[in-house]
């Protein structure tokens, strides 16, 4: 007998464990907690899309206070030690609810910090950190230094009471409610240009500090920002001196990894596939009986399908600790350009509709797709540009010559 | 969460590599390029050594009711350009006959085929796109069957002692093993220079013994059939344009103009890393699609999502490939053209890529 009523026990089955699949529960029970209305109109304001507003400072605070902040930390640092796999599912529930959660500032500068940070930076700033009770803009890019990183100019020089801090970086997001920046500057002038790099804890406060908004196309604030003459401390340094590059180095894929989840993708279809389904096109059909829009459909399920895999396989590899560059960057090519694809495609099955912005009248699912075209963008150049990625997926997965 | 292979399958992999490279020289495809035949020879090589039991339950020989073991076949076979069409015995007729059949005589064909005989199957009809609904009948009077229809693109019927066949009847789809005998062949060039056939059934008898599903369970059976089948091509597919990949890699790494090598120029290596993402997409979505329809006999749209993914991978990495190799790519003195035909065949053959978008589109939004 070889029906189904006899259950067969195979090994490589690819879904969430048993384990796996109640975190995910257990998140997406404490985030409909959490996501009060209060907050829900805070984060509508286009002021405060990316947080910093008052509730979004109070919603962190609860966060830490329940221990979902540094959830990639070690045990002894204060932090869950999460799987790859479980932080996967975390920042997927996270960013399904639409809060924006600053990743960056509790999972990859908190970490470092705790780990490669002063006595002062472990006590004063990774443990405000994993309470909520801190937020960092990062200072990486600036006017000439984009892509080619490793070349960046802002000045750290070293005299008796610590480094004295001159330079501009560009694209600061979150810098306008952060209490410091997590900044890359130069501190050896001879060295190659990633061997000349450290890493430092700048306070927003400083009078030598000052920023110019930028506006964006998808209506997110990032900031120009302005070091003169900033003196830091020694124990503001993190990690070696002229040691900088391999601390951004180090939690590269995970960060990749976080842009293209396919949880936000996936909530848009199915809001998307619901509404459109309950919409009258006629007395007696629904936009999803036209078939150009089942089609737009199956397009946008079938890529969401090979995303989920591509990253689900990304975090196994990771949880093996194994290291795949060329996978890690087909996730971060595939992912951002297929975003763009399926916002297309979910934008004409919605019509003019898509158009309406969030306040308003009739405008649809808070205006969420003409919000996200305008997005979506960002990913194909930042978090490392897609030429870059494919030179490597070139090198790395098909063993092709260097490209210049 | 587990994406790595079985320790047995690493194995199965690496020394089926071992005959095929020895099988699948040049100078031996050569000789199927417009014959219209299959490598008898290799067919017996891969026989001997068990490779007819990947995917078969152990009690006929068989490594183990694993599609995952199936798939490593057929993405070997792909790779290689291996001139034997075995989809529809070994993945439409075998796994069919092992999950549906209660009966020991069709069960016993699963041993014939293990011990080197094909049984195909007959299932695509010229102008019918919904093979769930065959155009071909039964009619039963009592316990008699008479058939009658025409089908075609059946891989081997010219040798497959019988041939399983999809109908139409009064108790709604069956699944029946006719002999090949009782039908006309008439066989029919491909694109791809692989043996099929035209198949005519002109009122040919048998009876309901004949039958390998219970009652009721015909469309359910023929659905596994075509999920199965459309999996394992998907599977032909990856080893298809995994090659064609590995072409582009090593001819665009030695090819020099302007003085350099072609693949050192962004706009080549990036069209090759497009190639390599196709690639990596399709690998996923076959490995799920395949674990997935172990436990579950019904997984249609993981079966579309893997087909839609092969057919475009096929059709665009063929291009790819033939357009980065230049002049090269379209020579037959070369490898390359073998696999783009290859390529559509595999793209075309289980639904085109628009035809399952269609298709998953209506399972889509029908429980909306």
């Amino acid at each position: 007998m070889r029906i189904e009523d006899e259950i067969l026990v195979f090994e490589m089955l690819i879904q969430l464990s048993p384990k796996q699949a109640k975190l995910k529960e257990e998140l997406q029970e404490y985030f409909e907690g959490l996501m009060t209305s209060a907050l829900q109109a805070e984060l509508n304001d286009p002021n405060h899309f990316e947080g910093g507003g008052p509730e979004f400072k109070k919603a962190m605070r609860t966060m830490g206070g329940d221990g979902w902040i540094g959830l990639s930390w070690k045990k002894e640092l204060g932090g869950k030690e999460l799987s790859p796999i479980e932080q996967y599912i975390f920042v997927e529930t996270v960013m399904r609810t639409g809060f924006p959660f600053p990743f960056l500032t509790t999972e990859s500068v908190g970490p470092m910090i705790a780990e490669h940070g002063s006595d002062w930076a472990k006590e004063e700033i990774a443990t405000k950190i994993l309470k909520g009770e801190l937020f960092f803009g990062i200072g990486y890019s600036e006017p000439n230094s984009g892509t080619d990183l490793a070349s960046l100019q802002t000045k750290a020089i070293k005299d008796t009471d610590g480094y004295l801090i001159n330079g501009q970086k560009m694209w600061t997001s979150l810098a306008n409610f952060s209490d410091y920046i997590w900044l890359a500057a130069r501190t050896d002038f001879e060295a190659k240009n990633h061997k000349g790099i450290s890493m430092f804890i700048v306070p927003t406060d400083d009078p030598g500090f000052s920023m110019t908004a930028i506006n964006t196309l998808g209506d997110v604030r990032t900031n120009a920002t302005f070091y003169d003459n900033i003196r830091v401390p020694e124990t503001h340094l993190v990690g070696q001196p002229n040691q900088g590059w391999s601390l951004i180095k180090s939690q590269l894929n995970l960060e990749r990894l976080a842009l293209v989840n396919h949880g936000p993708v996936e909530e848009l279809y199915k809001n998307v596939l619901k509404l459109a389904s309950t919409t009258k096109i006629n007395n007696d059909q629904y936009l999803t009986d036209l078939s150009w829009v089942k089609h737009n459909f199956a397009q946008v399920y079938s890529g969401i399908e090979a995303l989920k895999l591509i990253c689900w396989k990304q975090t196994w590899i990771m949880e093996s600790g194994q290291l795949n560059m060329a996978e890690a960057s087909v996730a971060k090519v595939y992912g951002s350009e297929f975003f763009i694809e399926a916002y297309r495609l979910l934008m004409e099955i919605m019509g003019e509709l898509s158009l309406l912005k969030n306040n308003s009248e009739l405008s649809i699912l808070n205006a969420k797709l003409e919000r996200m075209y305008r997005t979506a963008s960002i990913l194909t150049f930042g978090g490392g540009t897609n030429e870059v990625q494919r030179d490597i997926i070139a090198m790395a997965g098909l063993l092709m010559p260097r490209t210049r | 969460m587990d994406f790595s292979e079985l320790s047995h399958q690493g194995e199965i992999r690496d020394s089926l590599d071992k005959i095929l490279v020895e099988h699948c020289t040049p100078e031996n495809l050569k000789k199927f390029d417009a014959s219209f035949k299959h490598d008898d020879t290799l067919l017996s090589v891969l026989t001997s050594q068990g490779y007819l039991g990947l995917g078969i339950n152990e009690k006929y020989g068989g490594s183990g009711e694993n599609l995952y073991d199936l798939g490593i076949l057929f993405e070997r076979l792909g790779f290689h350009a291996a001139p034997l069409s075995l989809i529809g015995c070994l993945a439409e007729v075998a796994q069919t006959i092992q999950k549906f059949s209660e009966h020991e005589s069709h069960q016993a064909l699963i041993s014939s085929i293990l011990a080197g005989d094909i049984h195909t199957s007959a299932i695509l009809e010229p102008l019918n796109q919904d093979p769930e609904n065959p155009l071909t009948r039964a009619r039963i009077d009592g316990d008699q069957l008479t058939i009658t229809g025409t089908k075609y693109l059946s891989e081997l019927a010219s040798i497959s002692k019988s041939l399983l066949v999809s109908v139409n009847s009064d108790e709604g789809v069956l699944l029946v093993l006719v002999d090949t005998d009782q039908t006309n062949l008439s066989q029919l060039t491909t694109t791809a220079n692989t043996p099929a056939f035209k198949v005519d059934f002109e009122g040919v008898t048998t009876d309901r013994s004949a039958i390998i599903h219970v009652h009721g369970r015909g469309l359910d059976a023929l659905r596994y059939l075509l999920q199965t089948s459309m999996v394992m091509r998907s599977y032909l597919a990856l080893g298809i344009t995994e090659k064609m990949t590995a072409l582009i890699a090593g001819y665009t790494s030695e090819r020099e103009q302007f003085g350099r090598v072609i693949g050192s120029f962004q706009a080549v290596s990036h069209r090759a890393a497009d190639c390599f993402i196709d690639l990596e997409c399709l690998r996923l979505v076959n490995q799920q699609a395949a674990i997935n329809l172990n436990t579950n006999l019904d997984c249609e749209n993981d079966a579309l999502v893997a087909k839609i993914w092969a057919a475009n991978a096929c059709h665009r990495i063929s291009y790819s490939a033939q357009h980065l190799h230049g002049g090269m790519g379209v020579d037959k003195d070369y490898v390359l053209w073998r696999y783009c035909l290859l390529a559509k065949e595999c793209e075309l053959i289980n639904g085109s890529a628009s035809q399952n978008i269609d298709r998953m589109g209506l399972n889509i939004t029908v429980n909306q």
